[in-house]
């Protein structure tokens, strides 16, 4: 009897819990996801016999601290901004668009070439940026024909699009737009294309504005006309899209292209604005990984575009103030950095798993219940 | 994997079911008092419309779905089990409507894996050998070494037969397995269930069809409303009682058990004389679609819907219902035929465009088709009409002020309860969906409206209230294709009906001419003709 007390105990406490974190507001669940990455972070530099609170004390300041932090931390998060509102467009959609990664790297392309006009400021940045936007949705359309004609898979082919741009790059950095004076790096851009700096001494550069202006003008098509209304209604039921007379092919191709040049833009925010160099490094150097990192963004930003810019806002702070944990009395090697944004978008996939839930609880019961069996009858043999 | 098979046979009887009934938590009545034996060496027809607890019966006597009151018993004790596997260790299989089979394993694989349990050696050579004989002793055939999704629907049904069989099950029970099967193979499973009875197996069939559960049963049992209505031997039933078991004896009688009454429903008799001189708002013409499985499902099917008319279609689901309305609404797009509405082809033509002609569709599947559920209110409010001038300001902006006074004459109108234009259509009732989405489609001022199932799992009220309002909107003057598997509200609203079977019309004609016992054939594939 006691026993099956504590069951139902148990059963309405592991309710309890599924109900709380199923019903948490979206933006309280990334809150809650970076908290736990940050206390797993905590722990793991606390296993290893760093003092975590004070890194973290060091992390904070160095990003959000002061006002040369807060730039970094902005300079960081204004690429990220594009790159996870590639990401977020088409999985409003319905995709799962990773191939913003690739699309960066070809928008930077377009960039350098852009590099080779020369042209008053001002009509320079216009012509650098539809360069890169052309350049970004035109990468896109591959996967995107690809999805709509022969049914590929949007995952298969923008990991393959994105191979496909990295060595494309590799090549044209090293043999068509190579820099003369450096063999591993492309030209540089003239500064009439550079964008001027918002904080003097630091990355940070009015191409801020361009990544917002960006975000906004995404956010306003998505809910507030009827394009973004029928890309919405096809992502989350593309049979009622279908019967509401909307051409879900259309929307796919269109949330592809949208992508495509958000991601573009974000090579050109790099390329004129935080690096040193205005060019491109056969490694690819400050572009690796800004697609990537966007899709964690757009993650933790719940796909909403203002979600995105406090989200970006977010990571950039921990890229700029982890690079300072290194330094001073911490000494926490900068991997943990990575290490903390792995656990958070580890943690902001949870509520799936709560979701599963039942059945998992089902599946263990039942191991429970045969150990006990197993153990139970073990225990008869013993005694008797 | 050997087991015993041999049951005690002298108490007569495989499976008893006693004063049987199932109310699910919603409050349905599923099964109500129902007592019911299977004996061994017998098949036995389980004949019932849509809805009259067929399924759920067999659930529970295949000891899936624990009754709410009564028990199953068998001469081996109480029929409990928690999974199909321990039901098929019993000795009960069931084949149900839509295999389960895995599409890319050949049949011996998907034999093979019915027996296995996890962690264990698959043994597939010793399997394949094992069905060989049984192939051998059943006379059923199928090719072993084809991928299943390769094979034809016939075949398909022969693999899961076999998978049954071969677990050396003394009850077999088959959910409409003719449903999908050409004539040419329905007469073999029929002559291999005759071999199956012959050696002392119990098979329950589950059908609408009145044909068939002649040809092929013993004895009969037929459900109506979740109650046991008939239990007769096939040798003394007659089509013509059959059918009126299954539908009722009388009009007014089961008016009463959906809340139809006179003074509810203005009769069809008393209002004036539609004009059906040349063709009508919507006009179909020998109209020929394929399912989704590739079969034709609707055949050469012809008919006029006119302004001020209810035309309705009755029939037991999956006879073309679906795919007629689909095709007339742009989802699918008809083999052949011809469609017009006031003289405008439709047919290849997508849903867009169709809307557009004055059509409004209220679809069978509310949560599939009909909204989007994560959206809002105002945002279901739209869809379909959003591109209309009246909510689209320039650049494509959404004027989401009008849409949502729009939404707020929508709720007063329709009587949608629900917070206000922004409360997500998940959170509201299932009635006050469909009342957003039939006071949508409405609001397009249509000139025909197709309604499929609208009432289908509403309560009363809400049931009600949208019958009402077609029944305003035909006093409008507005043309309605009424399509339900609820045969009482399709007699109840239409001036016109058609009753569909395998594809095609069984007849086109006023509810007044009709009476319960023919009806009830139709539906079940008997022609007038075929009847005397």
């Amino acid at each position: 009897m006691s026993e099956r007390t504590q069951g139902t105990f148990q059963s309405r406490l592991l309710r309890g819990a599924h109900r709380t974190l199923t019903g948490l507001h979206p933006a309280l669940e990334s809150v809650l996801a970076a908290v736990v990455g940050l206390l797993i972070g905590a722990l793991a530099m606390w296993l290893w016999g760093y003092d975590p609170w004070g890194a973290y004390a060091t992390m904070l300041k160095g990003a959000f601290g002061n006002g040369w932090g807060l730039s970094d931390s902005a300079a960081l998060a204004t690429p990220l901004i594009l790159t996870a509102l590639t990401f977020s467009i088409c999985l409003r959609a319905g995709m799962f668009n990773i191939g913003a990664e690739g699309q960066v790297l070809i928008g930077g392309l377009a960039v350098i070439t852009a590099g080779y006009f020369s042209l008053p400021p001002g009509l320079h940045h216009i012509v650098a940026l539809v360069f890169a936007m052309i350049a970004g949705a035109i990468w896109s359309i591959g996967p995107a024909l690809l999805k709509l004609t022969r049914g590929v898979h949007e995952v298969i082919s923008t990991i393959m699009f994105n191979w496909l741009a990295h060595f494309l790059v590799l090549f044209m950095i090293g043999n068509v737009v190579v820099n003369p004076q450096s063999a591993d790096q492309s030209i540089q851009i003239p500064s009439t294309a550079w964008f001027p700096k918002l904080v003097r001494g630091t990355d940070l550069t009015y191409a801020l504005f361009v990544s917002i202006a960006f975000a906004l003008i995404i956010y306003f098509i998505l809910w507030h006309t009827a394009v973004g209304y029928e890309v919405r209604a096809a992502g989350l039921n593309p049979t009622a899209a279908r019967y509401g007379g909307i051409k879900n092919k259309r929307t796919m191709l269109l949330s592809f292209l949208l992508g495509g040049i958000s991601a573009g833009l974000a090579a050109t925010m790099i390329i004129l604005g935080s690096s040193p160099n205005h060019a491109m490094f056969r490694g690819h150097g400050q572009l690796t990984n800004v697609g990537f990192d966007g899709m964690a963004v757009a993650m933790v930003g719940r796909n909403h575009p203002i979600g995105i810019l406090i989200s970006a806002m977010f990571f950039g702070g921990l890229t700029a103030g982890g690079r300072l944990m290194q330094l001073g009395t911490s000494r926490v090697p900068v991997e943990m950095v990575r290490l903390v944004m792995g656990v958070i978008v580890l943690t902001m996939s949870i509520p799936e798993l709560v979701r599963v839930f039942p059945s998992i609880k089902k599946q263990t019961t039942e191991l429970v219940k045969s150990l006990k069996k197993l153990v139970g009858s073990e225990r008869r043999r013993g005694s008797a | 994997m050997s087991k015993s098979s041999t049951l005690p046979r002298d108490n007569g009887y495989f499976l008893r079911a006693e004063d049987i009934t199932k109310i699910y938590s919603d409050g349905t009545v599923a099964v109500r008092d129902v007592t019911v034996e299977i004996h061994s060496h017998e098949v036995v027809g389980l004949l019932g419309e849509n809805g009259a607890g067929k399924t759920t019966l067999t659930k529970i006597l295949s000891g899936l779905l624990p009754p709410t009151r009564g028990q199953v018993t068998s001469p081996r004790g109480t029929v409990r089990f928690s999974s199909p596997r321990e039901a098929l260790d019993f000795g009960i299989g069931m084949v149900h409507q839509h295999f389960a089979l895995v599409g890319t394993f050949t049949a011996a694989e998907n034999v093979a894996l019915s027996h296995e349990r996890p962690f264990k050696r698959i043994q597939l050579a010793r399997a394949r050998e094992k069905l060989e004989a049984l192939m051998e002793g059943s006379g059923l055939h199928v090719p072993l070494d084809v991928p299943v999704e390769k094979l034809a629907v016939g075949e398909q049904q022969r693999v899961e037969i076999l998978k049954v069989l071969s677990r050396n099950v003394d009850l077999l029970i088959l959910d409409e397995p003719t449903s999908v099967l050409t004539p040419l193979e329905v007469n073999d499973l029929f002559e291999l269930l005759r071999q199956l009875r012959d050696t002392d197996k119990s098979i329950i069939l589950i059908t609408h069809k009145l044909k068939e559960v002649q040809s092929i049963t013993d004895r009969i049992v037929v459900l109506r409303h979740g109650e046991l209505v008939g239990d007769v031997k096939t040798s003394e039933a007659t089509t013509e009682r059959l059918a009126r078991l299954m539908v009722g004896q009388a009009l007014e009688e089961e008016a009463d058990a959906v809340e139809l009454s006179d003074e509810e429903i203005p009769s069809h008799k008393e209002r004036r004389e539609v004009d059906r001189s040349g063709e009508g708002v919507l006009h179909v013409a020998d109209l020929t679609a394929k399912g989704n499985t590739g079969e034709i499902a609707v055949e050469g099917v012809s008919f006029d819907v006119y302004g001020g008319e209810i035309f309705g279609i009755a029939g037991v689901e999956g006879n073309g219902q679906t795919e007629l309305v689909e095709s007339l609404t742009g989802l699918r797009v008809p083999i052949k035929g011809t469609a017009t509405i006031n003289g405008t082809n439709i047919l290849g033509k997508d849903p867009r465009e169709i809307y557009r002609l004055g059509v409004a569709h209220i679809p069978e599947d509310r949560w599939e088709l009909g909204l989007v559920l994560p959206f809002t209110l105002a945002e279901n409010a739209i869809l379909g009409v959003h591109r209309w001038e009246e909510f689209r300001g320039p650049l494509s902006f959404l004027r989401w002020g009008k849409i949502n006074q729009h939404v707020r004459k929508l709720m007063e109108r329709f009587e949608i309860q629900a917070t206000g234009p922004s409360a997500p259509a998940k959170s509201l009732s299932g009635g006050n969906q469909q009342k957003l989405i039939v006071g949508r489609e409405l609001a397009k001022d249509p000139a025909i409206i197709v309604a499929a199932q609208p009432t289908r799992g509403l309560d009363i009220g809400a049931a009600h209230y949208i019958r009402q309002t077609l029944l305003e909107m035909r006093d409008n003057g507005r043309a309605t294709l009424l399509v339900s598997a609820d045969l009482d509200e399709v007699l109840a609203l239409s001036d016109r009906m058609a009753i569909m079977y395998e594809g095609k019309f069984m007849t086109v004609c006023s509810p007044a001419d009709l009476d319960r016992e023919t009806v009830g054939m139709l539906m079940g594939g008997v022609t007038a003709k075929e009847a005397t």
